[in-house]
């Protein structure tokens, strides 16, 4: 197909110059189509005008979004981890409430499967120049379960109630550096201005589903969110038991497209295995979230469908850098050779992953510079780093873990592939509370320990996984890595606004974790949903967040 | 006094799990002065003796307090949770004690027979595998291959007698063969060692039909061992089900207690411990109180 200028040109005339800048990747064949559309949705443009830009520059129209609707009416039901706490948008942290809030209640914009966001309560969003201010367009005639229309007020008290410190906010650590209390400004009733601290070129993910606790809900909320359980969503509360379940029925003055279900009903589990049998005895249609290890029974069933979504979820195995044997950088990059990850990712995972390079930039991501080559198991080299670094003989040392999904099997992996070049690990398995402890450095397993395997769940964009766990004076920095080439690289990769300057940062951050790896990334595992066949339309997300409103059952 | 000690070990116990409640409730991840703001509006950055006194003396008033993650009352949780509880061991209980008393009766009618040898076997062979075994596989035959039997005991909505009888069938399954080679054999030890005392020969020789011999002297004599420690099973069925109902994703204080030890909320954590410490005192009691009913060798206060 070819180039349409004149059409280009066309929309280029109402374009910024970073948008343009965008365009003109596309058209030149710097930036992939894919990472057109991700990006280009990152700095607002709309996807009806980037599929016009794309037809233009002659790649042929976007892949239709919509799917041959099924039949309206269904009941869904719904198994799920049980909320572990009171469900309340500022404080909620675990992913079983989170998902029964988000049931109800939606956010400025949605974090797809596909890490492309899309406009919900709010219709359109611009950065300025430096990425320092973005305004965010409200929709209009959106209403809230209550009866009140959702307005700038809103907004600015939802966003601004979680950048509160004095709020046990769960959504404070996303904010902190970045968005302060205040800092949300109404311009008019659909319009909001956020005044950020430092350039950021990835702002837009914070105020999505990406930041779950960044829910719309009204200026008036005193904290006591299950007496209401109110929002903007396409279906509303019908009852919630807590520990037990919950339903919801359509929401018939929805802004949008009415819900295809009549109902859905969530049951909560505290167990995998109990899900796994109701969903093959035909007790639920679906079971929100499987983990691989857990789920190896369903994932040959002929009975179920199973939903895999790529993530940038991952176990960093972090090492100390300030003291003991893995203080040397070779030391760490001989431990991080051992690892066959091509097993990790076939056997460890049964295929449900992708290979990690020892940094948080995972290949989902479009600004990750994929020409860096990709560390392999060699033994030999690792020998010859223990040797140079005085170690040849081997030593001792304790990796110390939560019990938590495969993490124990992958620690025991570990265990094998180093004793090739003579070390020793000791393991040292904790309950999940245990090994983070009270969280803070000096009390907490997680953060104290020498080297360490832990859990991180998805995000639509790298920056929290580049910042808290590896900058200098990040509060997440169990490795103890200091490096002031690193913070600056950070920093710079976190502030750009385009495309190709956060891929040439991706690329300097890569190498140089590479050759310091602090903490390995050995692979990054898709989040899997499991649905009896004959069930349609379901839309989960690696946050755990599961989308309802297409559903159905034949 | 028991239960004033109890509680001070629940309390100091719990106190010694790592991680604190702000933490638990927001996660590793949150910010530190979220977590503060959390603690200091939940009241567990108090001094600890405060806090306990807090708690103790508005539970000696009835009052178990306020539930940290929940943030409402616990007491509700607490009925509802030992409500449930009790529903589950009172199927199990309808199920095994007769079956259990019958087979044991029936394995020492028969002393080292067949019948015997399959009774008393069987029963100790199924009493050794434990509960989440027993239970898996039941639920693989009758929920998932047979489905004949629902696999979650948390029942629909508005479910009448029947219907939640219907599904708590199948989680009692489990705990009726933890407990049928128990009480089967308490029974048949009791029955054998009745059938060979002097007032059982007395009894058959001075002429009585073998059945009355049976109904009146032995199983009288032989049921009292048995009934102690089907009391202290009972403490047992109530409280100490945590896999049971994990398993079968049932609400019962078990899994309640287990909750709350986790979360670190103590107001929760207390007022359930305490609960089954109540039951088990009560239980106790009940069955000195049926022992002295039937062996009027202990009715305290009588002359005769």
């Amino acid at each position: 197909m070819s180039k349409n200028h004149s059409i280009l040109d066309l929309i280029r005339r109402n374009r910024t110059p970073l948008e343009n800048h965008l365009i003109d990747g596309l058209v030149d064949g710097r930036v992939s189509r894919r990472d057109f559309v991700r990006h280009g949705s990152l700095l607002g443009l709309s996807l009806p005008l980037l599929g016009r830009i794309g037809m233009a520059a002659g790649l042929g129209g976007m892949p239709s979004l919509a799917r041959a609707q099924g039949a309206p009416g269904a009941t869904i039901r719904v198994a799920s981890s049980v909320p572990a706490a009171t469900i309340d948008p500022v404080s909620i942290a675990d992913a079983g409430g989170l998902l029964i809030m988000q049931q109800v209640a939606e956010f400025l914009c949605v974090d797809g499967p596909d890490l492309v966001l899309q406009p919900a309560l709010a219709e359109s969003w611009k950065p300025n120049d430096n990425g320092t201010v973005w305004t965010f367009k409200l929709r209009k005639g959106v209403k809230f379960h209550s009866g009140g229309e959702m307005k700038a007020d809103d907004v600015v008290a939802s966003i601004d109630r979680l950048a509160d410190p004095a709020n046990s906010s769960n959504a404070l650590s996303v904010f902190t550096g970045i968005l302060q209390k205040g800092a949300s400004k109404k311009v008019d009733d659909y319009t909001v201005e956020f005044h950020l601290d430092a350039p950021n070129g990835n702002f837009p993910y914070m105020l999505s589903s990406d930041n779950y606790n960044a829910v719309i809900i009204p200026a008036s909320y005193k904290g006591d969110y299950e007496k209401s359980f109110d929002g903007t969503g396409p279906f509303r509360i019908e009852k919630y038991t807590a520990k037990v379940g919950a339903s919801f029925v359509r929401n018939e003055d929805y802004w949008g497209p009415k819900a295809l279900p009549e109902r859905t009903e969530f049951t909560f589990f505290t167990d995998m295995q109990p899900q796994i049998l109701a969903l093959q005895g035909g007790q639920v249609d679906i079971i929100n979230q499987m983990p691989v290890l857990a789920g190896v029974a369903l994932l040959n069933d002929p009975n179920i469908d199973i939903i895999s979504l790529k993530s940038s979820a991952h176990q960093q195995l972090h090492m100390r850098c300030d003291e003991g044997p893995l203080k040397d950088a070779r030391v760490r990059r001989a431990i991080a050779l051992c690892l066959d990850r091509d097993k990790l990712a076939a056997g460890l995972m049964k295929g449900r992953s992708a290979l990690g390079n020892d940094s948080p930039f995972a290949a989902v991501y479009p600004s990750t510079d994929t020409s860096v080559p990709q560390r392999k198991q060699d033994i030999a080299q690792a020998k010859q780093l223990m040797e140079a670094a005085g170690l040849g003989q081997g030593f001792k040392i304790t990796l110390t873990t939560e019990r938590y999904l495969e993490i124990p099997e992958y620690a025991q992996l570990i265990q094998n592939w180093v004793k090739e070049i003579g070390v020793e690990l000791d393991l040292n398995i904790l309950d999940q509370s245990g090994y983070y402890g009270d969280a803070v450095f000096g009390k907490s397993n997680w953060l104290d320990s020498v080297m360490g395997i832990t859990d991180y769940g998805h995000r639509g964009v790298p920056n929290v996984y580049l910042a808290a766990p590896l900058k200098s004076e990040g509060t997440w920095n169990a490795a103890h890595f200091k490096n002031k080439d690193y913070d600056a690289l950070a920093t710079s990769y976190i502030a750009a606004l385009d495309l190709e300057a956060q891929k040439a940062d991706a690329g300097k951050i890569q190498k140089l974790l590479l050759e310091e790896t602090p903490v390995i990334f050995g692979y990054f595992y898709d989040y899997l949903t499991a649905t009896a066949k004959g069930v349609a339309g379901v839309q989960p997300t690696a946050m755990s967040q599961l989308f309802l409103d297409k559903a159905s059952k034949a | 006094m028991t239960l004033f000690l109890l509680s001070i070990m629940v309390f100091l116990g719990g106190q010694v799990l790592p991680g604190n409640v702000g933490r638990a409730i927001l996660g590793p991840f949150a910010d530190q002065r979220a977590v503060d703001a959390l603690n200091h509006t939940l009241g567990v950055d108090r001094p600890l003796l405060a806090q306990y006194w807090g708690w103790i003396s508005n539970f000696v008033q009835g009052d178990m307090g306020t539930s940290y993650i929940f943030r409402s009352p616990v007491a509700p949780f607490v009925i509802d949770a030992l409500g449930n509880s009790m529903k589950l061991a009172a199927v199990a209980f309808v199920l095994v004690v007769p079956i259990g008393i019958l087979g044991g009766v029936v394995a020492a009618l028969n002393l080292n027979r067949p019948l015997d040898r399959i009774i008393s076997l069987g029963g100790l062979s199924v009493t050794v595998l434990p509960e989440f075994v027993t239970g898996i596989i039941l639920i693989l035959i009758f929920g998932v291959w047979l489905r004949w039997l629902p696999i979650s005991a948390a029942w629909p909505r508005d479910a009448g007698f029947f219907t939640q009888l219907y599904y708590l069938i199948l989680p009692s399954l489990p705990l009726f063969l933890v407990l049928f080679g128990y009480i089967a054999r308490m029974a048949r030890s009791g029955m054998i060692e009745a059938l060979d005392s002097d007032y059982t020969r007395t009894a058959v020789l001075k002429g009585l039909p073998w059945r009355t011999v049976i109904w009146r002297h032995v199983l009288r004599n032989a049921l009292l061992p048995t009934i102690t420690v089907i009391a202290t099973q009972t403490g047992y069925l109530i409280g100490g089900l945590v896999v049971i109902e994990t398993l079968f994703r049932y609400q019962g204080i078990g899994s309640l207690i287990f909750t709350a030890a986790r979360g670190k909320d103590f107001p929760m954590l207390e007022s359930g411990i305490l609960t089954i410490g109540i039951v088990y005192a009560v239980a106790t009691l009940v069955a000195d109180f049926l022992y002295s009913v039937l062996n009027p060798r202990i009715r305290l206060g009588s002359d005769q």
